[in-house]
């Protein structure tokens, strides 16, 4: 069986999804996991196909090419080893938390929090900007849920954290994720 | 994935609304520290409360910086040192006091509190030791509190206790002159004393407790009155109903997260958990009041005409979203209204919207009492226990918790400002009707007894 990863990105309207997923299955293929999102008006999916063993990436990413070219979308298809990466042949114990940035957008920002992150070992597992301008602290916020290995020193990591906030005039707090989940997850 | 709005909210609660962990407080069992000699019980006490607490202040610490919620006070409760110090005078007593002061200093926590009596029904040697110590301790100490149950609702009203009472706040009060009657800020007189209340000034560890136990008191008034407004704002036809609803999910999500600090505190120190107390517990600041939920909801003043139904609400609204959040809710919780530790309820008794009558009334429906009320300076000790008898009488018949702090200012009349500092704030000095007539009616002591509790109207 092949694997492939298909990345399918536009403007967002309706057929995306059941003009991507009409060839794959055309093709053979079977859709095992997806994500989509929009971000403002950008459709974003990420596709798992399992492939048949004779079928062939080059392809199906002929038969999606033509779709993205009808709907102005980029799409792209990668064959797909599933080898894992060191951090995932060997996870380390993790504790999961939440880093928010508050203040203006700021060039480099992402950039230099995720540095910061990568240079403590930490991994990112999602992040969200919720940019809606104006006064409101709150309504410019970046928040990166983080998993930190045991072998990070919170305390280095909040001194770099606290460095960049300083330098690029926000401010930037680590908590851990329960708090969120028990204030705002009456029923867990 | 967590959503926008609930990190948002979390946030919000945290840095703008004024959430904070008011306090943890470890209770301490002293039973085991008993003796006959002085100096071998202060050891055996200073020993016990340094081991037991040693890492309190580090773990709180800790738990902080993980979550990102103030600890904002760091206390111990202890078994009352009128039982555990039976044995000894009260001068002695005095000096238990100061080796306690010293075990807080040592540990670095805000208060100690137990230098406590329960004389509901009677009072013993010990009781009757540690009541005349009070004055003296809480002069000679910063960081101890006491508290004294003098009624409760199975053994009635103790009046000689209370006339007692009368006069130990008044000497307490006389003792710090020069801070405005401080030690009587630190002095709480109870009905229905609740074992293991982790605010102060009552804190005290029960007879029934654990041999040491963590607690922990959430406060949050600010969050409520964020809520309440916003409420507001989105529809300002909002009735009472939706207020009630919106009081108690909001009072939910803040006992959520004292459990989780109390707990990891606990886990931390290797104690058991005991309660989660979630009072709406105001600060001298501004959006850390209480008063302020009564203005955001439409009273033009904290004690106008319509405060005591909505405090009544408020008050069961926030212990229906607590014991809904948490198994192990406890202590007090329910809405505090002090006077000087509140900055619009102390604005009120200073423009006069609120009298100590109605300060009274409004007791009978708040979970605690008549809570850091300064009085005149020349108000009579009998006229300060005809005050607390008339409180205690209120949560005897109501079976609830009913408590006065007050603090006869020396030197002060009706109006003057008293200033306390920190947390105990400051405020007007509130006029007592009649404060400095006789009152034949509270030296006749004796007991007023225990009320029927069949025939409810």
């Amino acid at each position: 069986m092949n694997k492939a990863l298909i990345s399918v990105l536009g403007n967002d309207q309706p057929g995306i999804m059941a003009a991507v997923a009409t060839v794959i299955t055309d093709h053979g293929g079977n859709i095992e996991n997806l994500s989509q999102t929009l971000l403002q008006s950008v459709f974003g999916a990420l596709l798992m196909v399992s492939m048949p063993e004779d079928s062939q990436c080059a392809e199906l990413h002929e038969a999606l090419k033509q779709v993205g070219q009808k709907l102005r979308l980029s799409i792209h298809v990668d064959p797909w080893d599933e080898q894992l990466t060191t951090w995932q042949e060997n996870p380390p114990e993790v504790q999961p938390y939440i880093l928010t940035v508050i203040g203006p957008d700021r060039r480099g920002l992402v950039a230099e929090v995720s540095t910061q992150l990568a240079r403590h070992g930490v991994n990112i597992t999602n992040i969200q900007a919720i940019f809606k301008g104006g006064k409101n602290p709150m309504d410019n916020l970046m928040v990166f849920e983080v998993d930190v290995p045991r072998a990070t020193v919170m305390q280095d990591l909040r001194d770099a954290l606290h460095e960049v906030g300083q330098r690029l005039d926000i401010e930037i707090d680590t908590q851990h994720r329960k708090i969120f989940e028990s204030v705002s997850n009456i029923s867990n | 994935m967590l959503n926008e709005k609930d990190i948002i909210s979390t946030l919000m609660m945290v840095r703008e609304q004024n959430l904070d962990l008011r306090t943890v407080t470890v209770g301490i069992n002293l039973t085991d520290c008993v003796s006959h000699d002085l100096e071998t019980f202060k050891r055996k006490i200073y020993d016990k409360i340094t081991r037991y607490a040693g890492q309190l202040v580090a773990s709180c610490n800790r738990i902080e910086r993980r979550y990102g919620i103030e600890v904002a006070n760091k206390r111990i409760s202890i078994s009352p040192i009128g039982v555990v110090g039976a044995p000894f005078s009260s001068e002695q007593l005095v000096e238990v006091a100061i080796t306690l002061d010293k075990a807080a200093h040592e540990l670095g926590v805000d208060f100690i509190g137990g230098f406590s009596a329960l004389v509901e029904k009677g009072m013993s040697k010990g009781d009757q030791a540690l009541i005349d110590a009070i004055p003296q301790a809480l002069t000679q100490t910063q960081r101890i509190c006491s508290s004294v149950n003098v009624a409760s609702t199975r053994a009635g009203i103790n009046m000689d206790a209370i006339l007692k009472m009368g006069q130990i706040i008044k000497q307490s009060a006389e003792l710090t002159a020069a801070d405005d009657g401080l030690a009587a800020a630190k002095l709480v007189v109870f009905a229905n004393i609740p074992q293991d209340v982790p605010f102060m000034a009552g804190a005290y560890l029960g007879i029934g407790e654990a041999d040491a136990v963590v607690s922990v008191g959430v406060s949050g008034p600010g969050v409520v009155k964020a809520a309440l407004e916003k409420a507001l704002a989105e529809d300002e036809n909002m009735d009472l109903s939706r207020a009630a609803d919106i009081i108690k999910q909001t009072a939910a999500r803040l006992t959520r997260a004292g459990e989780l600090v109390g707990r990891e505190v606990a886990q931390l120190l290797n104690l058991p958990f005991g309660i989660v107390d979630l009072s709406l517990a105001p600060t001298p600041n501004r959006n850390d009041s209480v008063g302020e939920i009564f203005e955001a909801i439409g009273l033009p003043a904290f004690g106008a005409p319509g405060s005591t139904a909505f405090l009544s609400m408020l008050n069961d609204a926030v212990k229906k979203g607590g014991a809904f959040a948490s198994s192990h809710v406890g202590g007090l919780s329910g809405a505090f209204i002090p006077v000087c530790e509140d900055l619009t309820i102390a604005e009120s008794a200073a423009n006069g919207t609120l009298s100590l009558e109605k300060l009274e009334a409004m007791t009978a429906v708040c979970s605690v009492g008549l809570d850091m009320v300064a009085i005149p300076g020349d108000t009579s000790a009998e006229m300060i226990s005809a005050i607390i008898a008339d409180e205690m009488a209120i949560g005897v018949i109501n079976k609830k918790t009913t408590a006065a702090r007050l603090i006869p200012a020396p030197g002060k009349k009706a109006g003057d400002i008293v200033r306390f500092g920190g947390l105990l704030g400051e405020g007007p000095v509130m006029a007592v009707n009649m404060g400095s007539h006789e009152n034949r009616f509270v030296r006749l002591g004796g007991r007023i007894p225990a009320p029927i509790q069949s025939l409810v109207n």
